[in-house]
């Protein structure tokens, strides 16, 4: 290998090694912040129609997103204040109020409102109502599955 | 003694442009193939580069405190020597004149 060679095999390992550091960087950074950002931020989720008065109960999940999840799991349950006792919702009949962007895909911005009808048994009194999801969210290679929680959503029957 | 501790110094400086030359080539292509193919999740080869970083990292700033330590022996030793040197000129040069002034 002659001198000039050399000089311009040298002059490319380093320009490519610079720019390989360089992604290295970026996407660890990257994935460092997808992993630790929740699926919603700002958000919180309430009950619209309190004190609930007929057989359905209306909510608000309010808040914004930053990358793309799909929900793969949801549970919720109500606790009696008084006596602790637990109501599970059943999101099987579960109906849809509003959601033209459903959990803000195309706007990050989250404004998602559903009805859950009363779960058998469930009398008059406060309760408190606990909501646990699960996603499958992606953002540019990854891929991670998240959870977040709702909890002291307050639920009043009357 | 020197002269072959010179040289092993710059073997390593050599070795460690070599080193950062190609690794993080290497490393992105490779791990790149291997999460695309699913041989390796992506978090391990995040880990695994971060653990290379850290290790790389805390070897270099050894080595180089090591050798800059080296370096200054050297540099210190070499400018004494040479402090030596020009007082003993001053000397030669003086002895010379008194030898002119005698003659």
């Amino acid at each position: 290998m002659n001198n000039k060679t050399y000089q311009l095999v040298k002059a490319a390992t380093n320009i490519l090694s610079g720019v390989s550091m360089a992604t290295l960087i970026v996407l660890g950074v990257s994935f460092v912040g997808f992993n630790n950002a929740f699926v919603f931020n700002n958000s919180g989720i309430a009950v619209t129609n309190n004190p609930v008065t007929g057989d359905q109960i209306n909510f608000i999940l309010e808040g914004s997103r930053r990358h793309e999840c799909t929900l793969t799991r949801v549970h919720s349950d109500a606790y009696d204040d008084a006596t602790g006792e637990r109501f599970e919702f059943d999101f099987a009949r579960k109906i849809y109020i509003r959601s033209n962007d459903y959990l803000g895909s195309d706007t990050g911005i989250v404004d998602h409102q559903w009805a859950m009808p009363v779960p058998d048994g469930m009398g008059p009194g406060v309760y408190r109502v606990t909501l646990y999801s699960e996603f499958d969210c992606v953002y540019l290679l990854f891929k991670k599955t998240k959870v977040q929680m709702f909890d002291n959503i307050a639920l009043i029957i009357e | 003694m020197d002269k072959v501790k010179n040289q092993k110094i710059q073997k390593q400086v050599e070795r460690w442009d070599l080193f950062a030359r190609l690794t993080p080539t290497l490393f992105l292509a490779t791990s790149l193939i291997l999460v695309v193919f699913d041989v390796v999740p992506l978090e391990y080869a995040f880990y695994i580069g971060l653990t290379g970083f850290a290790i790389t990292a805390v070897s270099w700033w050894w080595w180089a405190i090591f050798t800059i330590r080296y370096l200054v022996t050297i540099l210190s030793r070499a400018s004494s020597n040479l402090t030596d040197v020009n007082t003993e000129i001053k000397i030669v040069r003086k002895e010379l004149e008194d030898l002119k002034d005698e003659q």
